[in-house]
């Protein structure tokens, strides 16, 4: 066992190469306790992919970085990932043999890797971060000579990596030891998906992890669960949770997964590094917290993703304040959608954040430019408002079309949440202010007119907006996305419920047979929760908290439909127990209103999404609502003739 | 709950013509003028008793919005009765009263009994279609006929209980098999004659919203 790796790697001539060229007298020495014997090129193994000057900063000074070479290995159809630290090229003395010793990264077989993270910081190289589906990650791998597009590029050839569908940046290998998966399991979903290699499943820890850091010296000590699964770490010192707390506070575990031998020492080896700046940096590090602890029963680490993500409190004025710059710009986009998808926003200040949500204000806008927006809006509202109120009695007596919308109108907005006192009684201005918002979008979108369940959307924006002009905006906004809800023909219902179909024969296809074999695949019996969005499923504040974390779009523009998903899995046993038929179907989810449990159902859905990832996203068809329409290529045509013009 | 037979109903007509208005007068007589727009479809459900036997209605109260007649179309499927609903003070909902004829004609069973009501009865100072014209459209097209007022509750007891009567003889002169569910009934077990009475409120008389 002594020291098989120096011999390998001297038979790599590559590698001896590059020592020469490196100047490098020694070769790198190990720690003398058993270890993987795979860490170098075995017999018959090709090397695909090799990068000098990959370093690593074992803290945070530059000064102190250990260069070393990265190569990928592949023998059969496996492919294998080194990192050997190149001692020639460490620039501080104070690092010693052992630091070096351990940032090693022997042979890891990427059936053990989970994702690969890149990162473009604006100053400095680029980087990545590898994930192992242990949890586990690699600390980043700095590419001082370039060269990780052609690293990405080399995996992708030889075995089957996807980006993230959260994160771009992110490229998903394996994913089995992947909590969520548990979750995904949980939720019955076929086995194709659940333990089928690679490639179909999203990193759903990895979308956890940053609330979940978040958490990290709160309440997270008694959520976390000691191991079973993997006998090396089970000795580790690190369970104690305080210490686990430590270990997140800091950073770089660098180990070898658990079915693969290693050493003791090393395991014991806890790098301490400061806390990363970047917020994503932090995420894998959160990310550890749930896969060290693997034997967490299904239910329970579902419970677990949800305290770690929905029970966030809700987004307050002062923290909402944080997200602005001093001339009001929201900073970073992301991490506010992110924060209201976990935690929804205090009713006090959903008057400013709805705006931003619907696409009604711009993230990069100025507290100044969203004034002056607010003042050149309401006279455009009320240029619009002018065009019926104008219409004279006569002229509205030929004008049979306006006639039916204002009666239509009129009937529909004394019977919309009625019982809320913000709209009750008789004469009530509220109802009045409704009944022109309505009005008037009728005229703003003449073609898609007024349709019932529009009153409904209006309403809770009614309410938290209390101004006319700022209302009806938001209204157009989230007509924008919703609008084909309520196109005559229904095609943007029929696409949603075909999309949704898709989904639950993805996700659950024994339920998606019974539907089938049922007659019941046109999900009329989800049809009330589309197209009002849930609104007569949950009390007036459910919805408007779930309306808000749809709206962020953070994890898919339709998580509306995992939603559905997710409601139907939950009875999913009844349904088909009790053999219902379409009809009972259909009665059997409209008495659910006032029963779901939002936020398990947000959990759920949240789940399925991220374990659906992108074969989830595949299944709904491009344009399908919220999602804006593909223009065609006539559109196109037109606009550029009309820049012509 | 026991029943000998239970009647699937679906009321349809215009929007705003008072369908579930009608339909909570009868299971829950009363009348709410403020409730919310229906979307979809809600339901209904109460015990009456024709000739001493205990029969549930489970009643389907659709939108009337055109845009939401391809999704109303597929709830006809299995109906034993049809509340036709049209409002006597607004023309226009009597004039389209063909074509939402002509939906449960092609989307439901042959023999689905319609009941034509005339609703708002109650506010003949605005009536804008006669009774007269009512009963001539309901000859014309084999309806039975009824002015009625979800408001007052005049005659809505009557028109969902003379639709079960008619349905019940349908299946006593044999027009429908009784087992095949197709014709939105179902055979329950509590079918004794005489032996439900009061119990579960399941006479037409004492009533109450059941499901």
């Amino acid at each position: 066992m002594q020291e098989p790796e120096l011999h390998d790697l001297s038979d790599d001539a590559d590698y001896a190469a590059s020592l020469q060229q490196g100047s490098a007298s020694t070769m790198i020495t190990r720690s003398d306790s058993g270890r993987s014997t795979s860490s170098s090129v075995p017999e018959g193994a090709e090397i695909v992919y090799s990068k000098d000057n990959v370093t690593i900063h074992p803290s945070q000074y530059a000064s102190e970085r250990i260069s070393g070479r990265l190569k990928l290995i592949k023998q059969g159809s496996s492919l294998f990932m080194t990192w050997i630290p190149l001692k020639g090229q460490s620039t501080n003395a104070r690092l010693s043999e052992r630091d070096r010793n351990l940032y090693t990264i022997r042979a890891v077989s990427f059936t053990d890797v989970r994702s690969i993270r890149r990162r473009t910081p604006t100053f400095g190289w680029q980087y990545i971060i590898v994930v192992l589906s242990s949890g586990l990650a690699f600390p980043q791998l700095y590419f001082y000579n370039g060269g990780v597009k052609e690293f990405l590029a080399t995996i992708k050839q030889h075995i089957f990596i996807v980006r993230s569908l959260e994160d771009a940046n992110v490229f998903l290998v394996n994913d089995f030891q992947n909590p969520l998966q548990k979750t995904l399991s949980s939720l019955e979903l076929p086995v194709y998906i659940a333990s089928g290699p690679s490639a179909s499943v999203s990193d759903g820890g990895e979308s956890s992890s940053y609330e979940l850091q978040e958490r990290i010296g709160g309440s997270i000590h008694d959520e976390i669960h000691r191991p079973s699964q993997n006998p090396g770490r089970q000795k580790h010192k690190s369970h104690d949770p305080a210490r686990d707390l430590t270990i997140h506070k800091g950073k770089v575990l660098a180990q070898t997964p658990p079915d693969v031998p290693h050493k003791p020492s090393m395991d014991a080896e806890i790098v301490l590094e400061p806390v990363p700046s970047d917020p994503l940096e932090h995420s894998y590090v959160g990310n550890m917290i749930m896969n060290i602890f693997p034997d967490v029963v299904q239910r329970e680490t579902q419970q677990h993703i949800s305290r770690y993500k929905l029970t966030e409190p809700p987004l307050g004025s002062e923290e909402w304040a944080t997200f602005l710059d001093s001339e009001g710009r929201v900073m970073d986009a992301k991490a506010f959608k992110t924060r209201i998808f976990y935690g929804g926003v205090e009713h006090t200040i959903r008057r400013e954040v709805w705006p931003f949500l619907l696409g009604y204000h711009a993230y990069d806008s100025t507290y100044a430019e969203r004034e002056y927006l607010k003042s050149t809006k309401k006279s455009a509202y009320e240029t619009v408002r002018q065009q019926w109120q104008s219409i004279s009695t006569e002229q509205a007596k030929r004008f049979t079309k306006f006639r039916e919308r204002k009666g239509l109108i009129d009937k529909d907005v004394v019977r919309t949440d009625r019982a809320l006192p913000f709209y009750d009684g008789d004469d009530n201005p509220n109802v009045n202010i409704l009944r022109d918002i309505l009005l008037t979008y009728s005229f703003y979108n003449f073609d898609l007119g007024y349709c019932q369940g529009m009153s409904d959307l209006l309403s809770p924006i009614l309410f938290v907006m209390e101004d006319e002009s700022e209302s009806f905006w938001c209204f157009v906004a989230l007509m924008e996305r919703l609008g084909p809800n309520f196109n005559r023909d229904q095609n943007g219902m029929h696409s949603q419920l075909f999309a949704l179909s898709k989904l639950v024969e993805l996700l659950d296809s024994p339920l998606h047979n019974y539907f089938k074999q049922n007659d019941c695949l046109n999900y009329f019996f989800c049809f009330r929760w589309v197209l009002i969005q849930f609104k007569r499923e949950f009390e007036y504040k459910k919805t408007m908290r779930l309306w808000e974390v749809l709206w962020t779009h953070y994890l898919s523009e339709h998580l509306h439909l995992y939603v559905c998903v997710a409601i139907l899995k939950r009875y999913r046993n009844k349904i088909i127990g009790e053999h219902m038929d379409f009809d009972t179907l259909l009665k059997f989810t409209n008495e659910l209103s006032g029963h779901i449990d939002l936020d398990a159902i947000l959990r759920d859905a949240e789940a399925l999404c991220i374990c659906a990832g992108e074969n989830g996203a595949a299944r709904i068809p491009p344009g399908t609502p919220p999602s804006l329409p593909i223009e065609s290529e006539n559109a196109l045509l037109y606009a550029q003739d009309d820049e012509v013009l | 709950m026991s029943y000998a037979y239970l009647f699937k109903y679906i009321i349809i007509g215009d929007t705003g013509v008072g369908k579930s208005c009608l339909l909570l007068q009868f299971t829950d007589k009363r009348f709410q003028p403020v409730h919310d727009l229906t979307i979809g479809v809600e339901f209904g459900a109460r015990m009456i008793t024709i000739d001493n036997k205990p029969i549930k209605l489970q009643i389907w109260d659709t939108a009337g919005q055109e845009s939401f007649r391809s999704i109303t179309r597929s709830y006809y499927r299995g109906a034993a009765g049809a509340l036709l609903v049209y409002d006597i003070t607004r023309r226009e909902t009597f004039n389209h009263l063909a074509s939402w004829l002509e939906d449960a004609r092609q989307h439901a069973n042959a023999n689905m009994t319609i009941m034509l009501i005339g609703n708002k009865s109650d506010l003949a100072h605005r009536r804008a279609v006669s009774t007269e014209e009512g009963e001539q459209f309901a000859k014309e097209h084999g309806l039975i006929f009824m002015e009625a007022s979800a408001k007052t509750a005049q005659n809505v007891e009557e028109a969902f209980i003379k639709t079960a009567a008619t349905i019940y003889k349908k299946i006593q002169d044999g027009v429908f098999d009784v087992s095949n569910e197709s014709y939105g009934i179902k055979v329950g077990y509590g079918g004794i004659p005489g032996s439900s009475g009061g119990r579960d409120g399941a006479s037409a008389q004492a009533g109450g919203c059941c499901s």
